[in-house]
């Protein structure tokens, strides 16, 4: 049953000299989930183009292994390649055409058709079967754009497997699932292992990648710096590999005491379309997490709060109330970072000086003129304070991993020092060291008196980085609890609609 | 088909006879396959005149259809209006703003609105027979100003555009005695009146015999009995494009003698540019039609003279004759088949009356709305 | 300027093979000619280029120019008012259709290439119908409010070339619109707005409001180079004056660098563009190439020009993913 079907043979990739890939010795075994594990700049990234076919490999070959076990070498010109002899890639960035609907999306390129007419009826037949198979009850016919993200990552993968891959690549495939739809994903993968497919997954959540490989590859700085067998792995060993160094401990949290309320929400009901209100409070210094299933009105209620999309209800800040435009909130000293980053966060084309600076520019302008001198100095002690790699301000955006990215959005509104910062999901698509980096820059701002409150469907991350928990059900805060009392079992009793008592 | 223009029908509340009638039009508008020869046309149209004769039409609706917008149209429309008036009947002008689909969409229009007749000065004749045909097989069809050779047109009236030509290239001649560098400016060449009327002004400019069927070649320079042109300039009437036409052709030729305009603004903007260049006397003008500029110009005598056609002579004459083809007089179509309306040489000597003259015209036809 | 280096080699190839083939392309007049073209068109590309660069889009531009070329000898001429009172009316009228489109677009959330097409619509029906479609013009009037436009300057130690009069205005507007993109906060937030519209809206922008103005100075650059020309061209007809105005604009500005897709300016590439343009028609006369020619020559060369701009952006992308790749 267990049978190589895919090698690398000390596959390497070097970029205009520099060396990002060396040496990678890999076998992806049908009926296997492979994990490859790595920090930012590993080299996850180009094994992965590489095995797709995006990428040439600059030395070394990748071989496909028959049943009588006979290797013949594999040249992967185009990703059309790859998928001809069965390898899907299913991209951490979300490629579905936001116009087709979900049977266009997922049959894109292999439409039925009969005398040149579009079969749409058993498009969606077909459609509607992989769609079971990943769990998802929703009709083909809806479009793809009017689908929250947690949803269509869930159709990427339902495309890649309706193309009948023999070796399925995963690329952080649950960053924005909620942990139900993650643990469905990971039985829905177990079964596809079990039917015979090949799977590599990459993933920067520990937890998953313990419950699910066979085997796992740590990468760091592109060469392999470990690979370990089920009955070996376990999280110390894996994030040691990794990191190559032991994180620093986080930094201990002060006691608030009697700290003033910075932040009221009071009756708030936002577009959520079970119009309940919900009503929160977040201290001067204090770090409060919204934790709650996909769906749950988070986002929403974020945003509500930053003035983008309808809502009623009464917000206050420092006691004076807040109300009109984003732009006149951020003036106030409000700020958000949004869930999705290259939709509502980045200027991917511009460096990451101005996507630093696009906030401060108002307060170290002189009658409207730029201060350059100060936005030089301003993005230069960003880089630094918030561990940007690299660190060059000139860099585009698109050209920098997640956490990176992530780090660009959270450093232009750090720049402002704001009195209230809203994050949704802050660390999502993002790798143990930024994430690191991206807590530790949170609690900072929290300890010059900034009120943060965040929104993360990451219960580790929840439990990690909150003073306080509100779990958010259906529209409305379903309950509230302590740091010190809250635990994932606790707070998924609240997501999914348990009393407070019940939880605990 | 039957239920929808019976529908159709008591939704307007029209009599089912001129529905019937309407559709039957607009039907036959659309089949060109079954328009008749030219020949039979026009000999069905002079049966239908012969007809007037014995019951004459009571204030005949005619119209007179321009081939673009201009000073030199709203005159057209003063005499037009005015001929209306005399003769008691009703006039439509209408003017086509966009061209060739301009016009033919106005024209379809007048034929589906009934009208008795139509004098139109055709855009691109050649390749305009279909909708002429059909105007001349539902009413009566003359021409204009530019004629519509091989259709079936009962009449044109009109400038002969190669004597007027002619008469600005003699203009030129004399203003150039001992010959020179000449450029040529005109709107466009794809109409056939300035293709005549460019070949009479080559012909009167070089001093040849008088031949209407002789044809230069307009794209190339050439020099014959000591004058040379160097070229021929259009522009689609683009004015920023015109003006920068005539300053590039003096970049290029720096020894041009004289130039014309063949179109009124391409007259204009040579006196501009050369007043803006402090070369205005230096290079004679040649001009055509009668831009306020190109008769300050005669009166200060920068501009050699201008030749102007009678377009409030077009329009009265066009009316006029129409009318009378519907009181069934067959006999005012001339025997060729054409009505001249000649030109005049316009110079120092009679500007000014020519100019109050117009004046009073244009201030008639901007009027009557 | 660096981005600028295929379109100024695109120009001086254009020059030099003018110059050397064509005839007197060097003298003072043509390059008095060919400074006066590229200030007026350069005027109508700044203001097209502000709306690209929201990623927006302005066709009603032409019909913009033809209406207040037009209004402008209609109300001197015929309704005999002061210059006073009619060059304010036209310009603000010109900015309020502006506002127009800007509301249209951020309010109601219309498409702008459907906004403005009516518009191009709109505005040529208006000026035709105001004027019962009569062409306009001034008579032989008016001499020194149109030397606004047809003056020359005179400049220190030359004696042939003489300053055209429009490349004033060009220079102020050119001047202020380069500053207020690269060293003003609103200006970095337009091409932000224009890079990304919901992310600039995340970051605290005023989207709309950006987004309004960009229409606004674009029409009101309209109405000023309509201005321009009328008094440059001296007569005008509501049908045909301006036409395709709005075309050659985007053409400049694209040539010169702005992306169609919103949040990249480049006040010299306009320019620079508009010059490459105008220079390209200047040469198939100074060459002889028959203007039948013209529109061929423009269309092959925007082509080849927006090509190689392509090719030069596609290495360029390539190299920094090899920088960045790991």
């Amino acid at each position: 049953m267990v049978r190589t079907i895919l090698r690398t043979r000390g596959i390497g990739r070097r970029f205009a000299g520099v060396t990002a890939l060396d040496g990678i010795e890999a076998d992806v075994r049908a009926g296997e989930v492979l994990a490859i594990v790595g920090e930012n700049g590993a080299g996850k990234s180009t094994l992965l183009k590489i095995l797709s076919g995006v990428l040439a490999p600059s030395s070394g070959s990748i071989e496909e292994v028959d049943e009588h076990g006979h290797a013949h070498e594999l040249r992967l010109r185009s990703v059309a390649e790859a998928t001809q002899v069965g390898i899907a890639l299913v991209h951490q960035e979300l490629n579905l055409a936001e116009h087709l609907d979900l049977a266009g999306a997922i049959l894109l390129g292999r439409e039925h058709h009969r005398f040149g007419w579009l079969d749409l009826r058993s498009m969606h037949a077909e459609a509607a079967r992989w769609l079971a198979r990943v769990g998802l009850d929703l009709d083909p016919s809806t479009l793809c754009g009017s689908l929250p993200i947690a949803q269509r990552q869930l159709v990427e993968i339902a495309k890649a497997l309706s193309a009948n891959a023999r070796i399925l690549i995963l690329d952080e495939p649950t960053s924005s699932l909620s942990a139900r739809e993650t643990d469905r994903l990971l039985a829905m993968l177990d079964e596809l292992r079990r039917s015979g497919v090949a799977i590599v997954y990459v993933s920067h959540h520990l937890d998953e990648v313990l419950a699910i490989a066979d085997r796992a590859i740590v990468l760091r700085d592109g060469r392999m710096a470990g690979t370990l067998e089920r009955a070996s792995m376990d999280r110390a060993t894996i994030e040691r590999l990794m990191v190559g160094r032991d994180l620093p401990p986080t930094t201990a949290r002060p006691s608030l005491g009697a700290a003033p309320d910075r932040l009221v929400v009071d009756g708030v009901v936002t577009s959520h379309r079970r119009r309940r209100p919900a009503s929160l409070v977040v201290k001067r210094g204090e770090i409060v997490g919204l934790a709650g299933l996909v769906g749950a009105g988070r986002t929403e209620l974020l945003e509500a709060i930053a003035g983008l999309g309808h809502a009623s209800g009464t917000i206050m800040l420092d006691g004076r109330a807040l109300s009109g435009t984003m732009a006149q909130r951020v003036a106030r000293g409000l700020a958000i970072v949004p869930e999705d980053r290259a939709r509502h966060g980045l200027f991917t084309l511009d460096p990451v000086r101005t996507n630093v600076s696009m906030a401060w520019l108002p307060r170290g302008a002189h009658v409207g003129m730029v201060d350059h001198a100060g936005e030089r100095d301003l993005v230069d002690g960003m880089i630094t304070r918030l561990r940007l790699r690299p660190s060059d301000p000139a860099r585009r955006v698109q050209t920098l991993s997640g956490g990176n990215q992530q780090k660009t959005v959270l450093g232009r509104w750090l720049a402002v020092e704001p009195s209230v910062l809203l994050l949704d999901e802050p660390t999502r698509g993002v790798d143990v060291g930024a994430r690191h980096d991206i807590h530790e820059a949170i609690r900072a701002a929290a300890t010059t008196g900034c009120a943060v409150l965040f929104a993360s469907s990451d219960l580790e991350e929840v439990l990690l980085l909150a003073d306080r928990i509100l779990v958010m059900h259906d529209g409305a805060i379903a309950g509230e609890l302590a740091r010190e009392s809250a635990t994932e079992v606790a707070i998924m009793g609240l997501a999914t609609g348990g009393a407070l008592e019940a939880a605990r | 088909m039957g239920a929808g223009y019976l529908y159709c029908a008591r939704l307007r509340g029209m009599t089912i006879h001129r529905t019937v009638a309407i559709l039957a039009t607009a039907l036959s508008l659309c089949t060109a396959m079954a328009i008749a020869p030219a020949a039979d046309l026009v000999a069905a149209q002079k049966e239908r005149i012969a007809g007037y004769a014995k019951q004459p039409m009571k204030s005949p609706h005619l119209s007179f259809v321009s081939n673009g917008v201009a000073d030199f149209w709203t005159i057209a429309k003063a005499g037009s209006l005015a001929a209306g008036k005399d003769l008691g009947c009703e006039v439509t002008v209408v003017f086509p703003g966009a061209g060739l689909s301009d016009q033919k969409r106005m024209l379809e229009d007048l034929v589906i609105r009934g009208i008795d007749g139509v004098s139109v000065s055709p855009i691109d004749p050649k390749n305009q027979m279909e909708v002429l045909n059909q105007v001349a097989e539902q009413s009566l069809l003359i021409t204009n100003d530019s004629d519509a050779p091989g259709s079936a047109r009962l009449c044109y009236i009109g400038m002969d555009n190669y004597l007027a030509g002619r008469q600005c290239g003699e203009l030129a001649r004399k203003g150039l005695p001992g010959g020179g560098e000449v450029a040529i400016f005109i709107g466009r060449l794809e109409q056939d009146n300035a293709k005549r009327r460019w070949q009479g002004f080559v012909d009167g400019l070089l001093g040849r015999s008088t031949d209407a069927e002789r044809r230069d070649d307009h794209t190339k320079p050439f020099t014959e009995g000591g004058y040379t042109i160097v070229g021929t300039w259009t522009d689609s009437f683009d004015r920023a494009k015109a003006k920068a036409n005539i300053e590039d052709v003096m970049t290029r030729h720096p020894k041009l003698a004289l130039v014309t305009g063949l179109f009124e603004y391409n007259s204009v903007l040579a006196v501009e540019v050369f007043r803006q260049a402090g070369r205005a006397g230096q290079i004679k003008i040649a001009a055509f039609d009668e831009g306020a500029d190109v008769l300050v110009g005669i009166r200060e005598g920068i501009v050699l003279g201008t030749v102007v056609q009678d377009p409030y002579g077009y329009g009265y004459e066009s009316i006029k004759l129409l009318h009378a083809l519907t009181q069934g007089k067959l006999d005012a179509i001339p025997k060729d088949g054409v009505m001249n309306i000649p030109a005049r040489t316009i110079t120092k000597d009679n500007v000014d009356t020519f100019w109050s003259d117009l004046k009073a015209k244009l201030a008639a036809g901007k009027a009557a709305k | 300027m660096r981005k600028h280096w295929g379109l100024l080699g695109i120009f001086l190839v254009v020059c030099i093979v003018t110059a050397l083939y064509g005839k007197n392309f060097l003298t003072a007049y043509n390059l008095m000619n060919l400074v006066q073209r590229t200030a007026l068109f350069s005027i109508l590309a700044l203001g097209v280029g502000f709306v690209i660069g929201t990623g927006g889009i302005d066709l009603s531009l032409g019909s913009v120019v033809c209406l207040v070329g037009i209004a402008v000898p209609w109300l001197l001429i015929e309704h005999g008012w002061s210059p006073w009172a009619v060059v304010p009316i036209v310009l603000a009228g010109s900015a309020l259709i502006g506002l127009g489109h800007g509301l249209l677009i951020t309010r109601l959330r219309l498409q702008p290439f459907l906004v403005t097409l009516c518009g191009l619509l709109l505005y040529r029906g208006i000026a035709r119908w105001m004027t019962g479609d009569q062409s306009q013009g001034f008579q032989g009037e008016f001499a020194e409010l149109r030397s606004i436009a047809v003056g020359r300057i005179p400049l220190p130690g030359l004696e042939a070339f003489r300053l055209p009069a429009t490349t004033i205005p060009l220079i102020v507007l050119a001047t202020v619109a380069a500053i207020f993109l690269t060293r003003t906060v609103w200006g970095r937030w337009l091409l932000a707005t224009g890079s990304n519209e919901s992310a600039a809206r995340y970051s605290g922008i005023p989207t709309a409001r950006l987004v309004t103005g960009a229409y606004v100075a674009c029409s009101l650059l309209a109405g000023l180079g309509g201005m321009l020309f009328i008094f440059d061209v001296g007569s005008a007809q509501p049908s045909d004056f301006g036409n395709f105005y709005e075309l050659y604009a985007i053409a400049a500005a694209v040539l010169g660098g702005c992306s169609l897709r919103g949040g990249s300016v480049s006040v010299v590439g306009i320019v620079l563009g508009t010059a490459t343009l105008q220079v390209l028609r200047n040469s198939i006369n100074l060459l002889g190439l028959g203007s039948q020619l013209e529109f061929a020559v423009i269309g092959a060369v925007l082509l080849a020009g927006v090509a190689a701009d392509e090719l030069v952006r596609r290495w360029h992308a390539a190299r920094l993913e090899r920088r960045g790749a790991g």
